[in-house]
């Protein structure tokens, strides 16, 4: 590993999920001295090597700090973090509950507490336990996104709630709410480079972020564009193959998505308006039940059987509302923001493509490939990695989240049937009892 | 169309639907009974009849609401009884009735015309009936217009109650719907005592949308088809219809049957309806128990009338859900193109769900033969208020004629005695324009006093009539009233039993969804 100088590219970390292990952690143990409120501009491929003053730097070009030895064994550890989501090795966790809601003058809200128990250096107290709201969801995805815009950041619940009468302050939909808020931090947390990321750190511990957040949008403003990718016109000349097919994928993927949506709301529908004529149904043969006399049993054992039948599809359908829908749209944004990461890495191979047509156009006889160029193929070739990575993360997840969620929702409806077999089974004897006595 | 005139069949063939059990003694009736569709081997069988989707045609002694079943088992168990009631009864001849007004109390109960027929005696034991085939015509009706119309085949055979391996000959001849109106409007008017089973509707009602309305649509036709068995099946077993001349000939004797009922002059018997609701409006002491009979057949009415078009829009509504659940199973089969590994569990995923999505079919159908057996008993409740009308009307008749017989016998004591008791535009004119000679006055006292006798005598035969009616009437609502608890648990049961099929096969489904999901 060389020092800031430019010299010969280095030989690319190969891409795949593998070279996850070797691959730098861009939160270097810089942050961890940096810690609080003060900001530092993340660590990221953009910072020229020259600029980090350090022996050490990682193949990234992240500067790496080994003065301190708990950070260099804390960077062999998270080198040799385990990628599996069973999180045997698991040293992070984190978990949402307990929602609130506020009163204020100006506005209500709901807070969520966050709690944290880890045993990783970068945190200062093995615990944290901090109460946050949606906004604030939202701005730690924001600067993720910022400041890691190679990977894929998992979605967040929708921020506005477009159908009619949706109560926002609804226990159903607090509990949604909160279900996809905890699988946002649950993702971020099981991510071996987002969850070392310095603003995930600050969301999961800091008393007053609103603080944080302003100091945040101060240096910012100092920093300039530094910080995000510039993403200029170019023209891609050439997708490889691997990322087109994901793209394509990813189309494909976010139709079927949504065409299951639709059914699903569509059964719903019709669950509902059946439950309507049910209800209707079943109290009639209770007046039925009045007229007669030896058949009143019976039909009132009909009539309450059917009512029985109702609640279990009325649970049904508010079980599917529930978990079920919400999943699906879910991913759909994130195969929304896999498209956009997708969008980005284009842009970034086609800056590099357009430097090198640049540099080939000069016909130079310099020995050395310029740095600008250099730097842009690292760029594409960490992004591509990163990309990959969480590519086939993202897609053992989706594996998973998919087996679950159908895997739910056959046994709410075998629930529902097995409900409604009870009560029907449970009347035969009703039915039968007087035509044996006779 | 071919005509098919009367079948003699010299075949050994049985009625051809597979095991059925002489006598139908309500024993086991599996599976197999249901199953292939009937045809005699000499003629093909008509393509009209086929079931629906070409499914076999279900055997109405298959369910648990076929007439005979229930009707041998009134007849077997409960038949009995009411008639032995009536036997007995008849054989209390002082018994003492509570006495009606204006009416005078009855002596000895005459015997009714025949005696009705013991359970050993019922037609249905003694034969065999089928409505086994359907067919569309084209004839010319009355105004020689070309219309279309459905026969249906009636085919009888004697059981052979002793030779069990021994097939007597098949019976057939074909009958149309409008036949059967006859057949039943001349029963109604001949017993108007008993409580006449119905004929299955006329056109198609409670339809839920998937279901045609149309009178020619084969799964309506199938179901009159059963729906016209069914009636056949309960006159036959009905102690006092089955031995009707009239009924027989109509299984039996193709040619001049119309003829034949007509000779009988039963529409002329006919009570009109005016006649009917005049008395309804008028009646002054009928028989408690029939108005409140009255008023229980038109709540039932009313409430199987409502649960029937609810149970339509249910059906409708059930149907939706399930069927919406086949687009999983496309877009399933989409997606697994895309995946690697979560492919086939997706794909066969999709399978299990166009199953559900297709079983709704059956079990819709299935409950159509549900809403029939309600649908049998909401018109059987038409029938229990026209017995009810009946004794209101012949109440009323009796009525007037006591009426009438008092004010004569006061005119007559009037003219006797020379002196006005009441009102009346006789004796106002007798006193504005002069009395009358003795001679004038004997006369008219002598006229009166035949009318009076006749009135006495005429009263005291419709006064037994009344009660005669009343307690056959209210022997044969017993005996109803019995049939159609028994009959309508069956039905609740039979119906429990398809929600439980349905929700197994649901869980089924289900079940096998899940496992292909757990393999993605």
């Amino acid at each position: 590993m060389s020092g800031g100088a430019a010299g010969i590219p280095k030989p690319l970390p190969s891409s795949g999920p593998k070279s996850l292990r070797e691959m730098p952690h861009p939160l270097a143990t810089s942050s961890s001295e940096e810690m609080g409120p003060a900001l530092t501009p993340s660590p990221d491929l953009l910072l020229p090597r020259s600029v980090a003053d350090k022996d050490l730097s990682l193949p990234n070009g992240t500067p790496v700090d080994t003065s301190s030895p708990a950070s260099s064994s804390s960077l062999l550890n998270r080198l040799q973090l385990d990628d599996d989501l069973d999180g045997e090795a698991k040293d992070l966790f984190v978990t949402v509950d307990d929602p609130k809601k506020h009163v204020c003058t100006m506005e209500t809200y709901i807070t969520y507490r966050v709690t944290t128990k880890t045993t990783r250096a970068e945190f200062d107290l093995p615990e944290y336990s901090v109460r946050r709201r949606y906004q604030d969801f939202d701005w730690l995805r924001n600067k993720l996104e910022e400041s890691q815009p190679t990977h894929l950041i998992p979605p967040l619940p929708e921020k506005f709630v477009v159908k009619g009468v949706v109560d926002r302050f609804s226990e159903e939909f607090v509990e949604t709410r909160r279900k996809a808020l905890d699988k946002f931090l649950k993702r971020i947390t099981d991510h071996p480079v987002l969850s070392f990321n310095e603003h995930f750190n600050v969301f999961l511990t800091a008393k007053d972020l609103n603080a944080y957040k302003k100091q945040g949008m101060a240096l910012l403003s100092k920093m300039g564009e530094s910080v995000k990718y510039v993403t200029g016109g170019y023209k891609l000349r050439s997708r490889p193959l691997e990322f087109a097919a994901i793209g394509e994928y990813l189309d494909t993927f976010s139709l079927k998505l949504g065409t299951i949506d639709r059914i699903a709301q569509r059964i719903i529908k019709e669950q509902l308006e059946y439950l309507v004529e049910l209800r209707e149904y079943g109290p009639i043969y209770s007046t039925w039940g009045g007229l007669e006399v030896e058949l009143s049993e019976p039909l009132e054992g009909v009539s309450a059987c059917i009512g029985n039948c109702c609640t279990a599809l009325e649970e049904l359908s508010e079980d599917m509302t529930d978990d079920f829908l919400p999943v699906l749209r879910e991913y759909m944004l994130y195969s929304e923001s896999m498209k956009n990461v997708l969008k980005k890495r284009d842009q970034v191979q086609a800056e590099y493509e357009a430097k090198l047509e640049a540099v080939a156009l000069k016909k130079e006889d310099r020995p050395k490939v310029p740095t600008d160029v250099e730097k842009c193929q690292d760029r594409v070739e960490c992004f591509n990695a990163d990309l990959k990575a969480d590519m086939e993360r993202w897609q053992n997840n989706k594996r998973q989240d998919f087996r679950q969620l159908l895997m739910g929702m056959a046994d709410k409806n075998i629930q529902y049937y097995e409900k409604c077999l009870t009560a029907w089974e449970s009347i035969i004897p009703l039915l039968q009892d007087k035509t044996e006595t006779k | 169309m071919e005509e098919r005139g009367n079948k003699r069949g010299g075949s050994e063939t049985p009625l051809g639907r597979g095991a059925r059990p002489a006598g139908r003694s309500g024993g086991d009736f599996s599976e197999e009974s249901r199953a292939g569709s009937h045809h005699h081997p000499d003629t093909p069988p008509c393509p009209e009849r086929a079931g629906p989707r070409g499914a076999p045609r279900p055997v109405p002694c298959g369910r648990a609401r076929c007439a005979c079943r229930s009707g041998l088992s009134a007849c077997a168990q409960r038949g009995a009884e009411p008639l032995i009631a009536m036997e007995s009864a008849e054989a209390e001849a002082s018994e003492s009735r509570p006495e009606e007004d204006g009416a005078v109390p009855a002596g000895d109960l005459p015997l009714p015309e025949q005696p009705a027929a013991t359970m050993e005696d019922c037609l249905a034991k003694k034969m065999e009936i089928t409505v086994s085939e359907a067919e569309k015509r084209t004839g010319r009706n009355a105004m020689n217009m070309q219309e279309t119309y459905t026969a249906y085949l009636i085919e009888t055979r004697a059981v052979e109650s002793q030779n069990e391996g021994q097939c007597s000959p098949v019976d057939s001849l074909w009958r149309r719907y409008s036949e059967f109106e006859l057949l039943r409007n001349y029963l109604l008017v001949t017993y108007p005592h008993i409580v006449v089973p119905p004929l299955p509707e006329k056109r198609a009602d409670f339809v839920w949308h998937k279901l045609s309305a149309d009178n020619m649509d084969p799964d309506f036709v199938e179901r009159r088809r059963i729906g016209l068995e069914n009636f056949l099946l309960r006159v036959a077993s009905h102690p006092v219809l089955c031995q009707d001349k009239i009924f027989y000939s109509f299984l039996t004797q193709e040619g001049g049957w119309k003829e034949m009922v007509n000779e009988t002059g039963f529409q002329l018997k006919a009570d009109s309806r005016l006649k009917a609701l005049n008395a309804t409006f008028r009646v002054k002491n009928p028989d408690k128990r029939f108005t409140e009979l009255k008023h229980y057949s038109d709540e039932l009415q009313s409430v199987i009338s409502h649960l029937l078009r609810v149970r339509a829009r249910v059906a409708d509504r059930l149907y939706g859900v399930y069927k919406v659940h086949g687009n999983y199973g496309r877009v399933f089969s989409e997606w697994s193109a895309i995946e690697k590994e979560m492919g086939d569990g997706l794909q066969s995923a999709g399978h299990h769900m166009d199953v559900y999505a297709a079983s709704i079919d059956d079990i819709l159908e299935e409950e159509e033969h549900y809403a029939d057996q309600l649908k049998e008993y909401l018109f059987y409740a038409e029938a229990l208020r026209a017995v009810c009308r009946k004794h209101e009307l012949m109440q009323y008749d009796l009525e007037m004629a006591a009426q009438d017989l008092t004010s004569k016998k006061q005119q007559c004591e009037e003219l006797a005695t020379g002196t006005v008791r009441t009102f009346s535009l006789k004796g106002m004119t007798s006193k504005l324009f002069g009395q009358e000679t003795p001679e004038q006055r004997e006369a008219k006292i002598k006229v009166l006093e035949e009318q009076i006798q006749e009135g006495e005598e005429q009263l005291k035969s419709k006064n037994l009539e009344g009660r005669d009616f009343v307690k056959s009437a209210w022997a044969d609502i017993e005996r109803f009233k019995e049939q159609k608890n028994h009959d309508l648990k069956e039905a609740l049961i039979s119906y429990a039993v398809m929600q439980i099929s349905m929700c197994k096969k649901g869980i089924q489904v289900w079940t096998n969804a899940k496992e292909c999901f757990s393999k993605m």
